[in-house]
């Protein structure tokens, strides 16, 4: 139906009905009202103020600022106003949810009008034209309501996602009497003026409100008051973790460490389950579950109040809440999922990175997997705990130019490309395609890791250290223009790297090919490759929202191919948040899961374009590819294998 | 209980090592600084032993950290703090010249060590089996002949061992070579010298750190004049020895000759 067609249909329904007005009412029923009111606005605040409190005395965050206005308008506009996240990533039950968020936008007058009714004023002008469009128009959304309800209530008691996890009777409940509101409301559009079945309809209808407003607090429903602040207050940046502040501030480690923002997000939760759908750690057997963490959260604050000093992470058999465990907080890929997924605006990375780094900077992690990696950044300078000559000489064999100032790029290799084997035939390829581009580019003489996995894994000692580093040793080469082949990389020097200074422009290799797309296909030669499924990097996709840049690169060398799951919804390969360094996965491990979806497209090749992801599919391709597994390659390489064969000028004579 | 673990600031694995003009030292101007690694394990015993001694109701372990060298050293002495040590002990040389660390053999910083040690009365004192840029594997012991205390080399753990003798005693884990390990039981006082890799070291936290600023840093004047007994004649980066040789031929032929070579110039068949 046309928006026309729907206006030019209510105005027709406009002139045949009209809202049913009880009879005037005398002092008693008056005061009933006004008691009922009370009583129900009383009812409300008992309820609500706990919570409020809870929100308020939390932690300032010292970092919230209002700026970027523009951007947080927008997204209260297109998420809340728009309901834009909700469609999209459920349509039907999302849809279903919109009309009845929207149907609430169009009762707010005339509720309050109903209200004010029954003490004789009438402020819409009942019997004037636009009152009665207005009711008119009303009872139209009455109706969509009334369907979408019924439609989601039997989705959450016949159909039963395992999403939505147990189903709470109070959630029938709030369903009734929305449906409820709705019927009683379209019945006195039917019913005659000033007719006893008018007045009982008001009483029903105002009744059911009455009773609607104080099971609002204290239930998942509080989302419908708080939602739309969490969503233009949340953090601009995605996965955006505050600074520490003073010298008692090591993330969350205590309940005082929560800040007004995670609260508000907490209590805004609605337990629809799509961060959790969405985890590659819940969905293969971990025990983090990214909707019981946000809960436990909530938890916590009923039980402790703000400010307390009870520990948030409580492993062990007698910990009441497995949710907030040192076992759930480290089993993250960070792949950012459920952040980019959630509805009403929970960032579940500033917590989940937030415990950990709780845990790591007071020294309560113990793993031997994650201090091997931290000893190995701390004393090797990379993640891979090599020593600097081995990539020296790579250097060397490649023949790569070292930055001495006078190139436009500084290629920066990171720990992958420096000595991964994988990784280095990554940046080979991606030299080479640089190389025939005729940009000019150098590398580092030393490099040390950017601190990526301290970075997710809560070390704030180790990635500060690094990061000074990295941007003291940027300035003395004088870089003005990176590129890298590892969006790790990207995110953290051109994200994360802010605490600590400004760092020079970096771009990712996808988006460097992308941009030079007409002059590298003019440069191809040889036939296409075949299908190519292109697999997005978490920290790439969601992270960056680069999604459409690696696609033109994967078009140019062959048949680009969708994964089941792909762009915002794809699926972690495993690597992230560290995980790449820690020990084995337990229950399956998610690089397994995601490689079999990639086969299952039929693709000829696996198109990456993070040198993380692909050394995880390459074990996985080995473990689980079966006997003709597809082939393996990044974007850098798909282009490269298409370009004559240059051999590399280097810069200076070298050793 | 008091431990002392007495630390040394050496030059970075990674470390560019540039001679002297005079030929007769390091260019320390570019050289970035650690802790000598067994020494960072002798630390870690003794973090773990303080933590051992209050779980087994021994009371509260102190353990101190010391370290002798010019100003640097200071942040080899912060990083111990960091890890966990309570206090930190800086005997202060000159950077260069006179009295300096090129200045001082093994047998000369031990005695400063060991006078700094005195003034602690430690029960137990800890220290690297040997040091990552010299290696020369002597300061430990002479130490412990300085201090008039038994020691014992290349240890991996240290235990408790209840009372004997009038005071307590340990029990420790010696690496032997071959894969055997050998146990003694000794007195206290006592000086250990610590083998790499018994342990598993800690990472620097935030917190460590940020508590590390409050604790106290001592300085003491290097007493001691340098009496080197012994005499740096000339440094040198180590020579290549060695040789890649590439075996040509069909699988078998190399295989041979590999055998043919392992067995009679290398000695390992």
């Amino acid at each position: 139906m046309t928006v026309a067609g729907m206006l030019a249909g209510m105005v027709g329904a406009s002139r045949n009905l009209q809202l049913a007005e009880p009879a005037k009412f005398g002092l008693g029923e008056r005061v009933l009202l006004a008691a009922l009111m009370l009583g129900s606005a009383g009812l409300f605040a008992w309820r609500g103020a706990p919570i409020a409190l809870a929100i308020w005395g939390s932690k300032k965050d010292e970092d919230l600022r209002l700026r970027p206005l523009g951007r947080r308008l927008w997204r209260f506009f297109w998420e809340v106003l728009c309901q834009a996240k909700v469609i999209r990533q459920r349509r039907l039950p999302g849809l279903a949810h919109a009309l009845v968020y929207w149907g609430f936008l169009a009762f707010a007058l005339v509720t309050m009008n109903d209200l004010a009714e029954g003490f004789g004023c009438d402020f819409l002008g009942h019997a004037g034209a636009f009152g009665t469009f207005y009711e008119a128009f009303a009872g139209v959304w009455a109706l969509l309501v009334a369907l979408a309800i019924a439609g989601l209530f039997a989705r959450r008691f016949l159909v039963r996602p395992k999403w939505l996890g147990e189903v709470s009777p109070e959630s029938g409940v709030i369903a009734l009497l929305i449906f409820a509101l709705m019927a009683t409301y379209l019945a006195m559009l039917v019913v005659k003026q000033h007719s006893p079945a008018a007045a009982y309809l008001w009483w029903a209808h105002t009744l059911v409100l009455l009773t609607f407003l104080p099971i609002i607090p204290g239930t998942k429903h509080l989302h419908l008051l708080l939602s739309p602040l969490t969503v233009f207050l949340k953090r601009p940046e995605f996965s955006q973790l505050p600074k520490l502040e003073g010298d008692e501030d090591f993330g969350l480690v205590a309940g005082k460490d929560l800040t007004r923002i995670i609260a508000l997000q907490a209590y805004s939760c609605v337990e629809c389950g799509r961060c959790t759908e969405h985890c590659p750690a819940a969905a293969t057997g971990k025990v983090l579950n990214p909707k019981e963490v946000v809960l436990g959260v909530k938890t916590f604050l009923n039980v402790h109040g703000p400010g307390s000093d009870a520990p948030l992470l409580q492993d062990g058999p007698e910990g009441g809440q497995r949710a907030l465990s040192m076992q759930a907080a480290f089993a993250c890929t960070t792949c950012g999922s459920c952040e980019y997924q959630c509805p009403v605006g929970v960032q579940h990375l500033p917590v989940l990175i937030g415990l950990r780094r709780g845990a790591v900077n007071t020294g309560a992690w113990e793993d031997r997997y994650g201090t091997k990696l931290f000893l190995n950044l701390e004393k090797q300078g990379n993640s891979l705990g090599m020593g600097a000559a081995e990539r020296d000489k790579f250097i060397a064999r490649q023949g790569f130019p070292l930055f001495d100032g006078s190139q436009e790029y500084c290629l920066w290799l990171g720990c992958m490309g420096s000595y991964d084997p994988k990784g280095r035939e990554i940046a080979a390829d991606f030299a080479r395609v640089m190389q025939a581009l005729g940009t000019s580019f150098g590398v580092l003489k030393k490099e040390s890791c950017t601190g990526d996995p301290a970075r997710r894994l809560g070390n704030d000692l180790l990635f500060g250290e690094l990061a000074e580093q990295g941007l003291k040793n940027f300035a003395a080469a004088g870089v003005k223009k990176i590129v890298t082949i590892c969006p790790h990389c990207v995110r953290t020097i051109a994200g994360d790297w802010r605490e600590y200074g400004v760092a020079p422009e970096i771009e990712h290799h996808s988006e460097f090919m992308a941009r030079h797309a007409p002059l590298l296909e003019s440069l191809m030669t040889g036939e296409q490759g075949g299908s190519i499924v292109y697999h997005d990097p978490c920290y790439l996709g969601r992270y960056r929202e680069v999604y459409d840049p690696p696609r033109e690169v994967v078009a140019m060398a062959g048949e680009l191919v969708e994964a089941e799951r792909h762009r915002e919804r794809s699926f972690c390969c495993g690597a992230g948040g560290g995980l790449a360094f820690l020990g084995e996965e337990a229950g399956e491990r998610v690089s397994h899961g995601r490689v079999r979806e990639l086969i299952n497209t039929g693709a000829k090749t696996i198109g990456t374009a993070c040198p993380f992801c692909n050394s995880m599919f390459r074990d996985a391709l080995g473990q689980v590819g079966g006997a003709a597994p597809p082939q393996l390659l990044d974007i850098a390489q798909l282009v490269a294998r298409r370009l004559p064969v240059l051999a590399m000028v280097s810069g200076e004579p070298r050793s | 209980m008091k431990i002392v673990v007495a630390v040394k600031q050496v030059p970075e694995r990674e470390a560019a090592l540039r001679v002297t003009p005079d030929g007769r030292g390091i260019d320390e101007s570019d050289v970035e600084w650690t802790m000598n690694e067994p020494d960072a394990y002798a630390l870690e015993e003794a973090l773990q032993l303080k933590q051992r001694a209050a779980d087994a109701g021994l009371g509260e372990a102190e353990v101190v950290v010391l370290c002798a060298g010019p100003e640097r050293v200071q942040s080899t002495l912060r990083e111990a703090l960091a890890k966990g040590a309570d206090r930190a002990l800086h005997v202060v040389t000159p950077e260069s010249g006179e009295g300096s660390l090129a200045e001082r053999g093994s047998l000369d910083v031990a005695r400063l060590l060991a006078e700094a040690v005195k003034g602690e009365q430690p029960e137990l004192v800890l220290t690297g089996l040997q040091s990552d840029d010299l290696g020369a594997g002597q300061t430990g012991v002479v130490m412990a002949e300085l201090l008039g205390v038994p020691h014992a080399t290349l240890v991996l753990q240290v235990e408790f061992a209840g009372q004997g003798g009038g005071g307590r005693r340990i029990k420790v884990r010696r690496e032997l070579e071959d894969g055997w390990t050998q146990f003694v039981e000794m007195p206290l006082p006592a000086l250990l010298t610590i083998q790499s890799g018994g342990n598993r070291l800690r990472y620097a936290t935030l917190m460590g750190i940020k508590r590390a600023r409050q604790k106290e840093m001592r300085e003491l004047s290097a007493a001691a004049p340098a009496q080197r007994v012994d005499e740096v004649v000339r440094v040198s980066p180590p020579l290549r020895v060695k040789q890649t040789e590439m075996l040509t031929g069909a699988a078998e032929e190399i295989a041979a000759k590999l055998v043919e070579r392992l067995r009679f110039e290398v000695k390992v068949l």
